[in-house]
C-alpha cells in the first residue's frame, strides 16, 4: 500500500484529487454561480467523479487503478448520462439551497478536495497536511461557510479542527433545504455510515424524505441505526473484492424490502446500483 | 454449510436475543456504564492494579504469576504442568493468545478442550472463527460427521442433543481423571483476587473444580477493581452475547478448603489443592499508555460488534490473528502482534461503536492504527 499512498498523493498534487482528472469535469455543472463570496458550495467532485470508480476499480485496487490511468488524466471522464444525473443532482441543490435565501459561491476548477480518502485510510500526517493547505486557501478567500453535498467531505471537513485551525462553519445541504416535490409512494432507505453514525443527520433526512410524501420502507434489522451496514465502496480501494461482496449482501437485503431504494452517498449509489434489483435513487433527485 | 449461510444464521438467532435481554433486563445498561468507568480506572493505572491483584492472589492461598510474554506464561505453565498429563481447557482466548494448548501437547501431554464450540474446532483442527462461538461457521451435518469420524460410534442423521451427548459422555471421562485444569477469566478482582467465569455449558464448572489444579490465565485488562465490578462484568458479557441470565457464574478465589474439623482450615477439601493466576501482558501495558489505543482494552469479547459488522460478515474468522478476529480482533491484533494490518480492512461502518457495551470508539481506534500501519510503510 505504500505505492496507493504516493500514487495518491502524486495524484493530489498533480491534478488535486485522489484520481487523475480533468478538473473540468468536476465544474462544468454550473456557470451561473458567483466564484466569490463567503459561503459556498463544496462538492469535492464527488458527485461528479464518483461514475468512473467502478470502472477503475475493475483494474484492481487503487494502485493498479493510479498506474492504469496516471497518464490519461483526461480520459478518466463518466460515461454522458451519468454525469448529466450528477450534474442535475448538484443543480436540484443548489436550487433549493437559493429558495432559502442563501447567497452561493462556487470555486470551480479551484475548488479544493477534501482529503476524505486520506483522512478514511488513516494516511493522517497527510490528511492533516491537505486541511492546513485547504483551510488556509478558504482563510484567504475570506469563506466562512462551506455547504457540502456528500457525506465523506461533510465528514472530512467536520474533522479539520482535530487537525488544523478551522473557524469555518461546515454545514450539509440537508440541513438548509426542504423538499420541493411532492412524491407519492414508497421506498426502502440505505442509510450513509457517515451521516447515520457519525454526524447525526440520520434524522434529519428522514424527516425531508417524509415531509415530501414519500413513505420509507424500513425494517428494525436491515435499515435500524445500529444494525444497517455500509455499502462497502470506502473499501473499494484497498479490497475491491471484499468490497463487491459487502455490497451484494447489503443490496440483497435491502431487496427484501422494496425494489425502489433511496441512497443519500453518491458512493453508496455506485457501489450498490449494480446489485440493486430494482430502481436506485439519490435522496436529491427525488424531493428537490 | 457456507459461511454466507452460517453467518445469517448467527445474525438471525443472536441479535433480536441481545435486544430482548437489554429490553427486559434494563439495569445491564448502567451496570455496563458502572463497568466502564471501573474498568477506565484500571486501564490508567494498571500496573498499580496489576500488583494489588498479585498480593490479593496470595492472601487468598493462590499463586500469582505476572508474564511478559506468551514464551514466559509457556515457561511458567510448562513448569506447573510437566509432561505427561491430562489437561483440560475451559473456553480462553488468552490460552489460545498463548499457544498452550499445541505446547502442553507437544510435552507429551493429552489436552482436552471442554467447550464444545472449542472441542469441534479442536477435532476439526481449525482456528476459531468468533469469539464466543468459536465453531460457528461449522454446520450441524460437519459436526455430526466429525465427531462420528474421531470418537466413533455415532448414528448417521444424529440430531443436535446426540451430538452433544456423545461429546459429553466422551469429555466426562477426561473431566474426571485430569490433573489440571485451565480456564481464562471473564474478570479478575483486584480487592479479593477472586477471577470470576460466565459460562453455559457447566464445563468450566467441571474445569475449575475436578482436577487438582486449577490455572487461570487472564490478561492484564480483565482485572477490575473489585469484586463487585468483576460479578458486573459477568452480567454484561453474558446479556450482550446473548444469553441472560447465564447458566454459570463461577467465582474461585483460591485453592479450595475445608474448615469442618475443630474449625482448622485445610486445603484442599472438594476442589483444587493450588490455583494459579497468571497474568498475561503481551502488549497490554503498552496500549494502556498509548491514548489513541487504550479503549480497546475495554473489551469484554462479548462478540456484538462482530454481528454488526459487514467485513466480518463477509471475511469471518479470516480477519485478524485468531484468536482476535472481527472488528476487536482488528484492535488486538495490534494490541498483542503489533500488527496494523487487519484495521486496514476497517470500512468504518460504524455499527460495531454503536453496540458495543463498553462504548469502545472501535472505528476511531482502528484509524489511528491504520495510521501507524502507512507511518511503517
Ligand atoms: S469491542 Fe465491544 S462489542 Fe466488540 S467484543 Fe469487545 S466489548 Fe463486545
Amino acid at each position: 500500500m505504500e505505492g496507493l499512498r504516493s500514487l495518491l498523493l502524486e495524484s493530489l498534487s498533480r491534478y488535486g484529487m485522489p484520481f487523475p482528472v480533468d478538473k473540468k469535469v468536476c465544474s462544468s455543472w454550473t456557470n451561473e454561480l458567483p466564484r466569490n463570496g463567503s459561503t459556498i458550495i463544496f462538492t469535492s467532485c464527488m458527485y461528479q467523479i464518483e461514475p468512473v470508480v467502478p470502472i477503475l476499480s475493475k483494474f484492481g485496487p487503487y494502485t493498479g487503478i493510479l498506474r492504469g490511468v496516471a497518464s490519461l488524466a483526461k480520459m478518466v471522464k463518466p460515461p454522458k448520462e451519468e454525469l448529466e444525473r450528477a450534474y442535475r443532482i448538484l443543480n436540484n441543490i443548489v436550487k433549493a439551497i437559493k429558495r432559502k435565501g442563501v447567497d452561493l459561491a462556487y470555486l470551480y476548477e479551484e475548488e479544493p478536495y477534501s482529503g476524505a480518502v486520506l483522512l478514511e485510510m488513516g494516511m493522517l500526517d497527510e490528511f492533516a497536511e491537505h486541511a492546513r493547505k485547504v483551510s488556509e486557501m478558504l482563510k484567504e478567500r475570506g469563506i466562512t461557510r462551506v455547504i457540502t453535498v456528500d457525506p465523506h467531505t461533510h465528514n472530512a471537513l467536520k474533522r479539520y479542527e482535530e487537525f488544523v485551525k478551522f473557524d469555518v462553519e461546515v454545514v450539509s445541504y440537508l440541513e438548509v433545504i426542504d423538499p420541493s416535490k411532492k412524491v407519492e409512494g414508497g421506498f426502502t432507505i440505505h442509510d450513509s455510515c457517515l451521516y447515520s453514525r457519525f454526524l447525526n443527520l440520520r434524522e434529519k433526512y428522514r424527516s425531508l424524505i417524509l415531509n415530501s410524501g414519500i413513505s420509507l420502507k424500513e425494517d428494525f434489522f436491515v435499515t435500524g441505526r445500529e444494525t444497517s451496514t455500509c455499502c462497502g465502496g470506502p473499501i473499494g480501494g484497498v479490497d475491491p473484492k471484499l468490497s463487491e461482496e459487502i455490497a451484494k449482501r447489503r443490496a440483497s437485503e435491502l431487496n427484501r424490502l422494496s425494489d425502489k431504494l433511496l441512497v443519500v452517498c453518491p458512493i453508496c449509489y455506485v457501489t450498490l446500483s449494480p446489485h440493486f434489483k430494482g430502481e436506485v435513487k439519490d435522496v436529491a433527485e427525488v424531493i428537490l | 454449510m457456507s459461511w454466507d449461510v452460517a453467518i445469517s444464521r448467527a445474525v438471525q438467532n443472536n441479535l433480536p436475543r441481545v435486544y430482548k435481554n437489554l429490553e427486559n433486563f434494563p439495569y445491564v445498561l448502567d451496570l455496563a456504564r458502572q463497568l466502564r468507568e471501573a474498568k477506565m480506572e484500571v486501564i490508567r493505572n494498571m500496573e498499580k492494579y496489576v500488583e494489588m491483584t498479585v498480593e490479593s492472589v496470595k492472601r487468598i492461598g493462590g499463586i500469582p504469576h505476572v508474564v511478559n510474554t506468551v514464551d514466559e506464561a509457556r515457561d511458567v505453565v510448562g513448569k506447573i504442568v510437566g509432561t505427561g498429563k491430562t489437561v483440560i481447557f475451559g473456553k480462553s482466548m488468552v490460552a489460545y493468545e498463548m499457544g498452550l494448548r499445541d505446547f502442553l501437547k507437544e510435552r507429551n501431554n493429552e489436552v482436552w478442550e471442554t467447550d464444545l464450540g472449542e472441542f469441534l474446532i479442536q477435532l476439526a483442527n481449525e482456528p476459531p472463527s468468533h469469539i464466543i462461538a468459536p465453531a460457528v461457521h461449522m454446520s450441524k451435518e460437519r459436526a455430526e460427521h466429525l465427531v462420528r469420524d474421531k470418537l466413533g460410534d455415532l448414528r448417521k442423521g444424529a440430531t443436535h442433543e446426540e451430538i452433544v451427548n456423545k461429546v459429553r459422555e466422551f469429555l466426562r471421562e477426561k473431566f474426571l481423571k485430569a490433573d489440571i485444569g485451565i480456564t481464562g477469566a471473564n474478570a479478575v478482582a483486584a480487592d479479593t483476587g477472586s477471577i470470576i467465569l460466565v459460562e453455559n455449558e457447566g464445563n468450566i464448572r467441571f474445569t475449575t473444580v475436578s482436577p487438582p489444579i486449577h490455572i487461570a490465565v487472564a490478561g492484564f485488562e480483565k482485572i477490575v477493581p473489585t469484586l463487585y465490578h468483576a460479578m458486573i462484568e459477568a452480567l454484561v458479557q453474558a446479556a450482550y452475547a446473548g444469553l441472560y441470565p447465564p447458566t454459570y457464574i463461577n467465582l474461585t478465589s483460591g485453592p479450595s478448603s475445608t474448615g469442618d474439623i475443630e474449625m482448622k482450615r485445610v486445603s484442599p477439601a472438594h476442589g483444587p489443592k493450588e490455583f494459579h493466576l497468571i497474568l498475561l501482558d503481551n502488549g497490554r501495558l503498552d496500549a494502556s499508555k498509548n491514548p489513541d489505543l487504550m479503549e480497546a482494552l475495554l473489551c469484554i469479547r462479548c462478540g456484538r460488534c462482530h454481528l454488526h459488522c459487514p467485513v466480518y460478515r463477509v471475511m469471518g474468522g479470516r480477519w485478524g490473528i485468531p484468536p482476535f478476529t472481527g472488528p476487536m480482533g482488528a484492535m488486538w491484533s495490534y494490541v498483542t502482534h503489533k500488527d496494523p494490518k487487519p484495521a486496514t480492512l476497517c470500512t468504518h461502518s460504524g455499527g460495531c461503536k454503536e453496540v458495543c457495551p463498553m462504548k469502545i470508539n472501535i472505528p476511531r481506534v482502528l484509524e489511528k492504527i491504520k495510521h501507524v500501519y502507512f507511518k511503517r510503510s
